[in-house]
């Protein structure tokens, strides 16, 4: 089964949408597709253009595409748990929550809390993403737990928060406390990173950049060689009594 | 003016003396009358259970702890969303929801008054702001005493009548109902880093021990004849063998009031430990429930815990840092200046751990041994103890032996050797959980004269009518049917219209907040006693005009005028 999704032009772009029922799932059961546009709740053809060709059995023949302006379309995939769903630019917030299984790729670039609580399948963005990447949400104790996240681009701050499974790899820079409150898992961050792995107490986090401004509260245990690179290797957050492992290529203390 | 007649309504009303009766009830305007007329609208009743509506008289709903609360913990309001619905405002929250979440929720559970435990005096308007917005049940508020410099040094004086003078303006300021002291001096000691460790212990800050303030306070609280007695949270909340503290301060408390008990002490399952430490920690209901059994001026709730996530909010700041340091998450910590403070923080009681085990027992034990169901009310201590959206369950357990097997098979299994609920037989009827629910807080809190707690003519017209014929279940072997009728009243009526309908808000409401108002003699007026002003104007960083809250801030109000013997 493809479904393809093509958002229309709107009045107004910057009302958001919210778009839970998006998934492959919702598809395959045959649902009424319905959105929140601001404050009133609309069938999805009433924003979009709405294609569905063949049939599927099974949630893995689901493809979803969509085009069009989705800069503002939030939570697609949310509890997502098979099938695909390809985003050809840019996606509002909240992409991914939950999911359990299948895969997204998206093509532009991803706005906040990319792949939140994720619990398995896969996420690609080729473009950068927002604040709170693969992360837990607010008040939360365990953010992503299993799956992985790969952003070709940068992210922002709070990447990887409250992290306790799963493989997250960052192409680009971090913002300013990526892995903070880190509990498992393992984070790669090819670029730059700023006050890292704040407060974590389990888990494995590589830095290839480097790490500025480096908590103060972490053990130096050696240098160590990983994938053909010599690492820094870090054990902590002490203040935290932690035992989690963090490498980094070059690093700075606060000055 | 609207008339309502309910029809073959099964009533238990203990304060009247009825004990299951099927019977017409009158409603007319918001009274209960004795006939209505032809024009009344008829609700058949089916001879389904019909009370009096319930009262929390222990419950924290209200006020910038509770709203603390809601801000610190986004996670909880993420818990229990329900959309807009009819005249039904959006809620969220679990442990401590919405205003409205409160109103609507309790409402389902027939519950039609509520006192909010502990209000900060200085903090008193946001409180009745809140009570507003909570607007199907009517609310008093227990005001803090317990770091009340003005009320301390007049004690120290031992200048009992001053201490009284205070009390009076203060709650006619801030439009309180009653005294409440949480950890008597150990929160003034907390403000400069200290704890109290029992009642005769010096607290650092004045010539006082805790035992002088309750003590004082109590004879206070009769000069001025306040409806309700002391509210006590007694010292050393929460710590292993602290039973004997509980003792004596149960000990302190005389018996100087004929219609209601002199001290009401609250949440006393968290004040019936025993053991020197975590390590022996075990449960002395037995002690202190044969205390209150030889003592009739004293009346407690329970305080139950049941297991689940929470949040524990309290004005015993110094207990709430000690939770902190055993659970090492988050905590919010707060002074009110001169007064008291507080602190907050989340928790989660699991059946895995031995002590949430043997707090979860302790609380139903107090209940099933305490002999006179008027001495010891239901409550949780919303939400410390649990969310009172459990309500349903805890009557249900203490009606079924079967029930309270079933689930200790589940918990712990150390706690067998801790505790002595297994051995207790004792299973509830109809009438002592209508008492332990609305007639014992009605009577505790002093306002069946204002109508409430009962269902006779002249009575408030505050009912509920649960799902449940009481002969054709048998609550010890089908607790589940009790769960379920108690949980979602098929009507609840608040001042003489049905304001919840099988668990729906069906109207706006609009509840009243009552206040009291101790008429004082003018030379023991607070408002022109130069010692009392140069105190506020020395510490407070308030105007003592700004101080007090106007009635706008009240919405609809009753206020309780009482003679004075100062």
């Amino acid at each position: 089964m493809n479904v393809t999704i093509t958002f229309r032009n709107r009045t107004n772009p910057f009302i958001p949408i919210e778009a839970e029922m998006i998934t492959p799932d919702a598809f395959l059961q045959d649902k009424e597709i319905l959105v929140g546009e601001g404050n009133r709740t609309v069938p999805l053809e009433a924003l979009a253009d709405l294609v569905i060709e063949g049939d599927g059995f099974s949630i893995e023949e689901v493809d979803i595409l969509i085009r069009g302006d989705s800069s503002r379309v939030k939570r697609v995939g949310e509890y997502m748990n098979g099938g695909t769903i390809t985003i050809e630019g840019d996606i509002g917030m909240h992409c991914g929550n939950f999911m359990s299984g299948g895969r997204i790729e998206i093509l532009g670039s991803a706005e906040g809390w990319l792949g939140r609580e994720m619990q398995g399948g896969e996420i690609l963005c080729h473009g950068d993403a927002g604040d709170y990447c693969a992360s837990g949400y607010r008040g939360g104790r365990r953010g992503m737990r299993g799956g992985s996240v790969e952003v070709i681009g940068s992210v922002g701050d709070f990447a990887c928060e409250h992290i306790s499974g799963g493989e997250v790899l960052i192409h680009g820079n971090t913002g300013d406390y990526a892995c903070a409150e880190m509990k498992g898992g393992t984070v790669t961050i090819l670029g730059d990173s700023s006050r890292v792995c704040a407060n974590m107490s389990a888990g494995t986090c590589y830095v290839y950049g480097s790490a500025e401004e480096m908590i103060p509260t972490f053990e130096k245990k050696g240098i160590v060689d990983h994938d053909g690179l010599l690492f820094h290797h870090f054990m902590g957050d002490v203040a935290n009594r932690g035992r989690g492992h963090l490498y980094v290529a070059r690093y700075t203390y606060l000055q | 003016m609207a008339e309502i007649l309910l029809k073959n309504a099964y009533v238990i009303d203990p304060i009247s003396g009825i004990n299951g009766e099927l019977m017409d009830i009158a409603i007319s305007g918001s009274r209960i009358v004795e006939e209505a007329s032809q024009k009344a609208e008829v609700i058949d009743c089916q001879g389904y259970l019909t009370l009096p509506g319930g009262i929390d008289s222990h419950t924290h709903t209200s006020g910038t702890k509770v709203n603390f609360g809601r801000y610190m913990s986004p996670e909880d309001m993420r818990a229990g969303r329900t959309a807009r619905r009819g005249p039904m405002h959006i809620t969220s929250g679990y442990s401590v929801p919405t205003t409205y979440g409160n109103s609507y929720r309790y409402s389902a559970l027939g519950y039609t008054t509520l006192i909010e435990g502990a209000m900060a005096p200085l903090e008193a308007r946001h409180t009745h702001e809140e009570f507003k917005f909570t607007p199907l049940q009517d609310s008093f508020a227990n005001t803090l005493f317990d770091g009340n410099w003005g009320m301390l040094r007049a004690l120290e004086e031992g200048d009992i009548t001053r201490a009284a003078a205070i009390i009076a303006w203060t709650l006619t300021a801030v439009k309180g109902f009653a005294i409440k002291l949480t950890n008597p001096g150990g929160t003034e000691a907390w403000g400069f880093g200290k704890n109290i460790s029992c009642i005769n212990e010096k607290i650092p800050t004045f010539d006082l021990t805790p035992a002088d303030i309750i003590k004082g306070a109590i004879r206070a609280n009769e000069m001025l004849h306040l409806p309700h007695s002391v509210h006590l949270h007694c010292n050393n909340l929460g710590t292993p063998g602290n039973y004997t503290c509980t003792i004596g301060t149960f000990d302190l408390v005389p018996d100087i009031n004929d219609k209601r008990q002199s001290l009401y002490a609250t949440h006393v399952q968290f004040h019936s430990y025993g053991g020197s430490g975590w390590g022996d920690f075990c449960s002395k209901s037995e002690p202190v429930a044969r205390k209150v059994d030889f003592s009739p001026q004293i009346v407690i709730d329970m305080g139950q815990v049941m297991f689940g996530r929470t949040t524990t909010m309290t004005a015993d700041g110094p207990m709430e840092f000690n939770l902190y340091r055993l659970h090492h998450d988050k905590w919010s910590n707060h002074d009110v200046e001169l007064e008291t403070g507080s602190g907050i923080i989340p928790v989660n009681y699991r059946k895995k751990n031995l002590v949430n085990s043997i707090m979860w027992a302790i609380g139903l034990e107090l209940a099933l041994l305490v002999k006179n169901p008027w001495q010891c009310l239901l409550t949780t201590d919303n939400p410390n103890g649990a969310p009172f959206v459990k309500y349903p369950e805890i009557i249900a357990l203490l009606m079924s032996k079967q029930y309270r097997d079933a689930e200790f098979a589940t918990i712990h299994p150390d706690t067998e050797k801790r505790v002595p609920l297994p051995a207790l037989d004792r299973e509830l009827n109809w009438h002592e959980i209508a008492v332990m629910t609305r007639a014992g807080q009605a009577r505790a809190l002093g306002i069946i004269d204002l109508g409430k707690g009962y269902l006779m003519p002249g009575a408030e017209a505050d009912i509920a009518i649960y799902p449940i014929k009481t002969d054709e279940i048998d609550p010890s072997a089908e607790y589940e049917k009790v769960i379920a009728g108690f949980s979602r009243t098929e009507y609840t009526i608040k001042r003489g219209r049905v304001v919840s309908r099988r668990g729906d808000a069906i109207i706006d409401g609009e509840n009243t907040t009552y206040w009291v108002k101790p008429k004082v003699p003018a030379v023991y007026d607070m408002q022109h006693d130069p010692a009392f002003i140069e105190l506020f104007e020395r510490y407070y960083t308030v105007r003592m005009s700004n101080y007090p809250v106007q009635e706008e801030y009240l919405h609809r109000n009753y206020c309780i005028e009482t003679e004075t013997d100062l």
